[in-house]
C-alpha cells in the first residue's frame, strides 16, 4: 500500500512542521519574557560568583541555550538540544531533567486523556443513538437537550462544581496528592492509585464533552436512517438487529474525525481539570511551572502536550482510514 | 354484466399451470398523513398480476408508483399506511393483515425488491458477500454454502465475474453491476414475485438495454411474476406483457401491452405514448403532454382526476367528468379503461351493435 505510507508521511511530515512551530514559538517565548528569565538567571550566577563562562554552561543546561551571542545561534543551540531530546534542566527542582519530569508527568494524564475519551465516546454513541431512535419523544428530546446543556459547560467549570460536590459538600473522594511512593508503570498499585485519584477528572473530562458525541451521533443517526441501503436491507428482509448494526456502524463514521479534535481538546482541558483535582499530570505541571516561572519545565510540558495532540490527531485519522473501505480501498489501489 | 374483466377464469388457470405466486389487490388505498389529514397517494385500486407474466406500471413521478409497490411489501414509508383493500399474494397470504414479523420474512424469500435507488442499496461499509451472509441469517438459511453457490450462479448468468462481485463493496461497483447486484440479492432466496422499482432510472443507455434483456430473461427463466415500475412508457414496451397505467394515485388503463400501445383508449395514456417519438413513429409529432401530474395536495376530491388535462373533457365538458370518478369499464374482453368519454362511447357502440 504504497499510497497508504505516502499518507503516513504527509502525517508525520506535517505533524513535524507544527513541533518546529511550537518549538520555535516557545523559544522565542522564553527567550522574549519580560524580565528575561534566561539573562536573569545568568546574572544571578555572576553574582553568586560564578565566571561568565561557568554560569553561561549553566544557563545552557537549564534552558537548552546559551543566554549571548546571536538570536540565531541561541536557536541553533537550542533546537540541537531538543533533537537529543534534552529539554533542559528543571529551575524549581533543582537538577532534575525536564523530559523526565514531563515524561513521569505524561504517564499520569494518558491515562486520565484516555480514560475520559473513551468514557464519554462510549456515553455519547449510546445515548446519540437513543436520542436518535426516540427523537419524537420526551427522552429523545431530554437526552438531546442535556447534551447540549453539558457541551456548553467549560471543563473547569464541571471540574469545580464536581470538586465541590464530591470532596468538600459529600467527601466521597480524596483530592490528595496521588502517593508519591508509587513507581507510575505497569503494576496494580500504580493502576488502583490512578484509578481512585481519576475517577473524578474522568468524570468531568466524559460529562464535559459527551454531549458532542450525543449531538453529532443522533444527527448522524437521524441521517443514516434516511440512507436508501437501510430501506434496502428493510425490503430484503433483512433482521431489525442487522439493520440495527448496519446504522450504527455507518452512523460512527463521522464520530472519528470528532474523536481526533477531542484528544486535542482533552489535553488542553487537562491543564485545568488537573489542577482542580490536584492531579500531578502534565496539565498541573505546567501550571505549576507557570506559577512559579520555572520556563524550562513550562516549555517542556507545552511541547510534549502539542506532540500528544498530534499523535492522538494522526491516530483517529488512521483509524478511519481502517474502518472505511471506501477510503482504505481507494488508498489501495 | 361482467365489472372486472381482468380477473377472469382464464387467470385461475393461468395459475395453476404457471405455477408461481399471482398478486392480487382489491380496493387499495395507501394514503399519507400530512398536516393532520390523510391524503391518497394510492386511490381504490384494484390489480392483477397474473402468475408468469411481466407487468409493467407506468405513470409521471409523483402518480403513485412507488407507493403502490412498497405496499406490495408491507413497506408504506411513515407518515403513511393503507387505509383501505387488501393484497394476496400466493404463498404469503393477504400483506395488509399479516403479522409484522411474517411480513418480513416474506421479503427477500418470497417477494424480492429491487429498490428505485439501487444504486445504493448496498451498506457501503461491507462487502457484497458479507451482505449475503447477512441475508441468510435473517432468513434462518442453514446452507450457505448453496446459497453461495445459487447467488454466483445468478451474477455470472447476468454477466459478471461472481468472484470479484462478491469480494467487492458498492463503490467499487459501476451502476450497471449495482443494479445486477440488486437483482440478485433479490432473486437469491427465490421468490416467485420480483418487483422492480424504476430499474433502469440511473443507468446509460447500454446498460438500460442490457438490465431490460436481464428481466426479460430471469422472469422467463424463474417464471416468475413480475411488476416493472417506471414512468418510461419505452421501458414498459420493451418487457412486459401487460401495462398498468396510473395517474394522481388511480389506475386509469390496463391490459395487454400490444394493445395498449396499439390502441390506446383512456386520454392519458394517448398522451403519454404521443408524447414518446421512439414509440409512434413520428419524431416530429412528438408532444409533451401539457400541464402537470398533480401532487397530493392537489388531487381533485371529486369527479376525474385527469380532467383539468383532458383533450377530450376540454372538448366535451361532459358533467359526470366532474361529479364522479370514473371506474374501470371492461372493454374489448382483457382491457380496463376508467374513462367516462370511454365509457359512455364503448357502451353507444355496443348498443349500435346490438340493434
Ligand atoms: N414518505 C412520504 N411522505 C409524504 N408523502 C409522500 C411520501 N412518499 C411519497 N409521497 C407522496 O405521494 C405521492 C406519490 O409518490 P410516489 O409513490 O413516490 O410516486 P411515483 O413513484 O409514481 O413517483 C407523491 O405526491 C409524493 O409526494
Ligand atoms: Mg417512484
Amino acid at each position: 500500500m504504497p499510497k497508504a505510507v505516502r499518507q503516513l508521511a504527509g502525517h508525520l511530515l506535517r505533524g513535524l512542521v507544527m513541533v518546529w512551530i511550537v518549538t520555535t514559538f516557545t523559544f522565542v517565548l522564553v527567550h522574549e519574557m519580560p524580565g528575561n528569565p534566561v539573562q536573569a538567571q545568568y546574572e544571578s550566577l555572576i553574582e553568586k560568583g560564578f565566571s561568565p563562562d561557568a554560569a553561561s554552561r549553566q544557563v545552557a543546561v537549564t534552558y537548552g541555550f546559551v543566554p549571548h551571542g546571536s538570536l540565531w545561534s541561541q536557536y541553533g543551540h537550542y533546537l540541537s538540544r531538543l533533537l537529543h531530546f534534552d529539554l533542559g534542566k528543571s529551575v524549581s527542582a533543582q537538577g532534575v531533567s525536564v523530559a523526565k519530569e514531563v515524561a513521569s508527568a505524561a504517564k499520569w494524564t494518558i491515562g486520565l486523556v484516555l480514560a475520559g475519551v473513551v468514557l464519554s465516546f462510549a456515553l455519547g454513541v449510546v445515548l446519540g443513538v437513543v436520542a436518535a431512535m426516540r427523537r419524537n419523544s420526551r427522552l429523545g428530546d431530554g437526552l438531546s437537550i442535556a447534551g447540549s446543556l453539558l457541551h456548553g459547560v467549560p471543563q473547569y467549570v464541571m471540574a469545580l462544581v464536581l470538586v465541590t460536590l464530591l470532596t468538600v459538600k459529600w467527601p466521597l473522594f480524596s483530592t490528595g496528592d496521588v502517593n508519591g511512593l508509587i513507581q507510575p508503570g505497569f503494576n496494580v498499585a500504580y493502576i488502583a492509585s490512578i484509578i481512585s485519584h481519576a475517577v473524578l477528572p474522568a468524570t468531568a473530562f466524559a460529562l464535559s464533552s459527551f454531549g458532542g458525541y450525543l449531538l453529532t451521533m443522533k444527527s448522524s443517526v437521524v441521517s443514516v436512517l434516511g440512507d436508501d441501503f437501510i430501506l434496502a436491507a428493510e425490503l430484503r428482509g433483512l433482521s431489525p438487529g442487522l439493520v440495527f448494526r448496519y446504522i450504527s456502524r455507518n452512523a460512527i463514521l463521522p464520530l472519528f474525525t470528532v474523536l481526533a479534535l477531542s484528544f486535542g481538546f482533552m489535553f488542553g482541558g487537562a491543564v485545568f481539570i488537573e489542577s482542580a483535582f490536584n492531579y500531578p499530570g502534565m496539565g498541573a505541571l505546567l501550571v505549576s511551572s507557570i506559577g512559579q516561572r520555572d520556563y524550562s519545565e513550562m516549555s517542556g510540558a507545552f511541547l510534549l502536550i502539542t506532540v500528544a495532540v498530534i499523535l492522538a490527531n494522526i491516530v483517529a485519522d488512521l483509524l478511519y482510514t481502517v474502518v472505511d473501505p471506501r477510503v482504505r480501498r481507494a488508498s489501495g489501489t | 354484466m361482467t365489472m372486472t374483466a381482468g380477473s377472469g377464469d382464464p387467470l385461475v388457470t393461468a395459475a395453476v399451470v404457471g405455477g408461481g405466486p399471482s398478486v392480487q389487490i382489491r380496493d387499495l388505498t395507501v394514503a399519507y398523513r400530512i398536516a393532520g389529514r390523510d391524503m391518497a397517494a394510492v386511490a381504490g385500486i384494484d390489480l392483477e398480476l397474473p402468475p408468469g407474466s411481466i407487468t409493467g406500471l407506468v405513470g409521471e413521478s409523483g402518480s403513485g408508483k412507488s407507493t403502490l409497490a412498497l405496499a406490495l411489501l408491507g413497506a408504506v414509508q411513515k407518515p403513511g399506511r393503507i387505509t383501505t383493500g387488501s393484497i394476496e399474494i400466493d404463498g404469503v397470504g393477504d400483506v395488509v393483515t399479516l403479522a409484522p414479523k411474517a411480513v418480513r420474512k416474506a421479503r427477500g424469500a418470497q417477494i424480492g425488491y429491487v429498490f428505485q435507488a439501487a444504486q445504493n442499496s448496498l451498506n457501503p461499509l461491507k462487502t457484497v458477500g458479507r451482505q449475503l451472509l447477512d441475508l441468510a441469517k435473517s432468513h434462518d438459511v442453514d446452507d450457505k454454502q448453496s446459497l453461495v453457490r445459487q447467488a454466483k450462479s445468478l451474477l455470472e448468468r447476468m454477466g459478471l465475474d461472481a468472484g470479484r462481485m462478491l469480494d467487492a463493496y458498492q463503490h467499487e461497483l459501476s451502476g450497471g453491476m449495482r443494479q445486477r447486484v440488486g437483482i440478485m440479492f433479490a432473486l437469491v432466496l427465490n421468490a416467485h414475485l420480483l418487483v422492480l422499482d424504476e430499474p433502469t432510472t440511473a443507468l446509460d443507455m447500454i446498460s438500460q438495454a442490457n438490465i431490460l434483456s436481464i428481466i426479460r430473461d430471469v422472469s422467463t427463466d424463474r417464471a416468475l411474476t413480475t411488476l416493472v415500475v417506471t414512468h418510461d412508457i419505452g421501458v414498459v414496451a420493451e418487457v412486459s406483457e401487460r401495462i398498468a397505467v396510473m395517474y394522481g394515485g388511480r389506475l386509469v388503463e390496463q391490459g395487454p401491452t400490444t394493445q395498449v400501445l396499439r390502441d390506446p383508449k383512456h386520454p392519458y395514456t394517448r398522451g403519454l405514448i404521443r408524447a414518446i417519438p421512439r414509440l409512434h413513429g413520428d419524431p416530429a409529432l412528438a408532444q409533451a403532454l401539457p400541464g402537470r401530474p398533480p401532487t397530493l395536495g392537489t388531487t381533485p376530491e371529486t369527479g376525474c382526476v385527469f380532467r383539468e388535462r383532458c383533450d377530450v373533457f376540454a372538448r366535451l365538458q361532459l358533467p359526470a367528468c366532474v361529479e364522479t370518478d370514473p371506474r374501470p369499464t371492461p372493454i374489448d374482453g382483457d382491457r380496463l379503461v376508467s374513462c367516462h368519454a370511454v365509457a359512455s362511447e364503448h357502451q353507444q357502440a355496443d348498443r349500435e351493435a346490438r340493434a
